[in-house]
């Protein structure tokens, strides 16, 4: 039968045994399960926070992306209706100037053709008022006589047209 | 009845370098590290990046311990969660360890306490040195004024002193109570069996009937549960009586069961835990005294 220790009192090898036991024990829990399992918090907790920046990134390139390509659509849309409206007015300009052209043309040919008309009737009458000054003058010798002067002649066919011209 | 109150059971003593005694402690001492590294091994294996039941507890835990620390000692202190985890675990293992009754709680032993609580000190003493230089660190002891020197010095002492006392003292009182207790208890019930039996039969079966007929009413009109437990007290008792009056058995101390129990749970379980934690905290507080954070050592 062994004895009891006293109650209050330090026994150097039991003190000793506890050093002992206490430093085998933290090597090992230390080793083999505090720094693994920190170790794989920490790397849960960076992955997971790689992942949330990876996310977040994405969607603002996502966003960046939208609002790209939203501008370049509306872009393109205004530059589609620049161009149809361009292309409006350039069309009307076209038809006003045709237009412009037909009109000028037009009035162009009809002016001609009055001058033309116009010419030819005074051509008309030139040659009809030499006609009957000649067919006058002949007339006249049968019923004078005699010849006429030349200005005889001239003043008579003037007095005659212009009494005729009143007609006219 | 006698109550008597030893420190630890020496089993035997190795007879080298002068004898060496291989106490309860030790023993228990033993059993606690075996048990912690065993676990710490299984615990710490087969990590996975997706926990399972187990690992979610263990990294629970594992991160209170870290978070624990982080905020008591500042961040830049937090390798030291290991070491504070250990004395934690050790400390509640080695005071549980006495509740499976044939082991002694290994801080239930001034011996292990003090040690630990040496363990501690010389850390903040070799942090202090490396931090000031063996110099510096005794001219530590003369601030603020050189009369304080002795003073100093004694709360460097009183400091281990103190919290190897502490954890002790606590565990080991627990241990006084519940054996003063045990004892108390016996002699009660020898007490009660003695005055029932001497009193003669007829007493007995008054008894006995007594605590029968009022556990029968009780259950029967379901009383509260402290008139079952009185009546299953008294039938016992009687019982027991009647068996010592007719010699079969003598001074059975029944009154032993149930109130221990109770005790227990106190000083035992939540001394035991509250007792770690304040060993941890006050370590960690020591330490982190001795290693402030590098902005604050510059100042």
């Amino acid at each position: 039968m062994g004895e009891f220790e006293s109650l209050v009192g330090v026994n150097f090898w039991t003190a000793l045994f506890t050093l002992i036991n206490m430093i085998l024990t933290f090597a090992i829990l230390a080793k083999f399960l505090f720094k693994p399992v920190k170790k794989m918090i920490d790397d849960r907790q960076r992955e997971i926070d790689d992942q949330y920046a990876q996310a977040d990134a994405a969607q603002r390139e996502a966003q960046r992306l939208q609002a790209e390509y939203t501008d370049k659509l509306s872009t393109a849309r205004q530059t589609g209706e620049q161009i149809v409206k361009e292309a409006t007015v350039r069309a009307q300009d076209r038809t006003d100037q045709i237009l412009r052209q037909a009109n000028q043309e037009a009035e162009a040919i009809l002016e001609k053709a009055q001058a033309d008309i116009a010419l030819e009737k005074k051509k008309a009458v030139n040659d009809a008022k030499n006609e009957i000054s000649g067919l006058a003058m002949a007339i006249a010798g049968k019923v004078v006589g005699r010849e006429l002067t030349a200005q005889d002649q001239t003043d008579l066919v003037d007095r005659f047209i212009e009494g005729l011209g009143d007609a006219l | 009845m006698n109550v008597s109150v030893e420190g630890a059971f020496v089993y035997f003593v190795i007879p080298i370098f002068g004898g060496i005694p291989i106490t309860q402690t030790t023993v228990s001492s033993l059993v606690v590290t075996i048990v912690l590294c065993t676990a710490g091994i299984l615990l710490g294996r087969r990590l996975t990046k997706r926990p399972g039941g187990v690992q979610v507890l263990v990294e629970k835990a594992v991160g209170m311990l870290y978070n624990l620390v982080s905020e008591t000692m500042g961040p830049h202190n937090t390798y030291w969660a290991p070491y504070i985890g250990t004395v934690f675990l050790s400390s509640i293992c080695g005071t549980l360890i006495g509740m499976t009754g044939f082991l002694r709680s290994t801080t239930a032993d001034l011996s292990t306490t003090l040690t630990w609580a040496v363990m501690t000190s010389v850390i903040i003493w070799y942090n202090s040195i490396k931090r000031n230089g063996f110099i510096g660190w005794l001219k530590g002891f003369t601030e603020p004024v050189a009369v304080m020197t002795p003073m100093n010095i004694v709360s460097e002492i009183a400091q281990p002193v103190s919290m190897a006392f502490r954890l002790f003292g606590n565990v080991m009182g627990g241990g006084v109570i519940t054996s003063v207790l045990y004892a108390a208890l016996s002699t009660a019930s020898a007490a009660v069996l003695n005055l029932i039996a001497g009193n003669g039969l007829l007493v007995c079966l008054i008894v006995t009937g007594m605590g029968i007929a009022g556990l029968a009413v009780s259950l029967k009109k379901k009383k509260k549960l402290i008139w079952k437990l009185l009546s299953l007290v008294l039938a016992v008792v009687g019982a027991l009586a009647l068996l010592q009056y007719f010699g079969v058995a003598s001074n059975i101390p029944i009154l032993q069961i149930g109130l221990p129990a109770v005790l227990s749970l106190y000083f035992d379980l939540f001394s035991g835990l509250i007792q770690a934690f304040v060993f941890c905290l006050l370590s960690m507080v020591y330490i982190s005294s001795a290693c402030p954070a590098p902005e604050e050592a510059e100042q």
